[in-house]
């Protein structure tokens, strides 16, 4: 049994590192995300090969609108700094602010999400289908694979705001926030793909 | 014990020195730059397109150099296996794009 409790009753220094089981899970994630950079790599690999076969469907100059795709930008930018302002308030044993900024976190993410469904059903209106074309599916994929990341993510991180209220901050949960901002910071990193390749270079040509 | 012990913990952060947002805000303040610049490139629009990718995919490269050496913490100490893990996830990445690029435009 891993004591979840160090023995003056406080919290350590930064407790996701207090135990071997807080940093091998820390190791683990790493490892994980390296398959999902490969996941994501083939996906990207995908879009690239097939983006100019549109077949009847709209050109992806047409169909992109900037604006939009900027203010998503922004959104998931802030949550990445909002994650980050959690992992702070978290080695600092302020648990209150922590869960604050996690909160905010998924409800950017939630805005996010929005505003992804919004701009799909628009596609869709304009006649770019997940079946219209090599491109229309290729970018689907792509970035709805990326959309259900944040939607898992913000699942994820919701029930470890439920977690850490009932449970506190302790060797055992610490471990899995730090692991969670890591994962939102990927999705945001995965991101700055997305909007540099499928929508700017899409917008360019 | 999670919120009771707040004063004592506040006196524990401060001999250890927990790391200020500075660098963190450093790091959105960057990544916030180069976004702007690669999409200012292209509602720019008329510049040559091969001279707007190389600027997008720079600009792109580094913002994910920034973002996972501040907020993913890859600077820090201890980061060996990190590191290893993710360079092997993206050496396969670069082999796909290159591969797929080459076998279907060639």
């Amino acid at each position: 049994m891993s004591a979840h409790e160090i023995a003056n009753g406080q919290l350590p220094h930064e407790p996701e590192k207090a135990t071997l089981e807080g940093r091998n899970k820390v190791l683990g994630f790493w490892l994980f995300l390296g398959a999902e950079t490969v996941l994501f790599g083939t996906l990207f690999s995908a879009f690239l090969a097939l983006r100019h076969n549109i077949g009847d469907g709209p050109k992806p100059s047409e169909l992109f609108e900037l604006p939009m795709v900027f203010a998503a930008t922004m959104i998931l930018l802030f949550s990445s700094l909002m994650s980050v302002f959690a992992v702070q308030a978290m080695h600092r044993n302020q648990v209150k602010p922590m869960l604050g900024w996690l909160l905010i976190t998924i409800v950017l993410g939630l805005a996010f999400l929005g505003l992804e469904i919004y701009e799909f059903t628009n596609y869709v209106k304009e006649g770019h289908r997940m079946n219209t074309s090599a491109f229309s599916s290729s970018f689907y994929t792509l970035v709805g694979f990326h959309g259900a990341h944040v939607a898992f993510g913000v699942l994820w991180i919701g029930l470890l705001i439920l977690q850490i209220l009932k449970k506190g901050l302790t060797v055992v949960t610490a471990p899995k926030i730090y692991v969670s901002a890591i994962y939102w910071h990927f999705i945001d990193v995965v991101w700055v793909f997305i909007f540099t390749v499928v929508y700017l270079m899409g917008k360019v040509g | 014990m999670s919120s009771g012990n707040h004063s004592v913990s506040e006196g524990e952060a401060r001999r250890h020195k927990v790391e200020g947002p500075r660098k963190h805000i450093v790091a959105f303040v960057l990544s916030l730059a180069l976004t702007l610049i690669a999409f200012a490139a292209v509602a720019a629009g008329e510049i040559n397109t091969q001279f707007t990718y190389i600027i997008l995919v720079g600009m792109a490269m580094i913002q994910v150099f920034v973002q996972l050496a501040f907020w993913m913490h890859m600077k820090d100490r201890g980061h060996m296996f990190p590191i290893i893990g993710i360079a092997f996830g993206v050496i396969v990445v670069f082999t796909m794009v290159i591969m797929a690029s080459y076998w279907v435009w060639w």
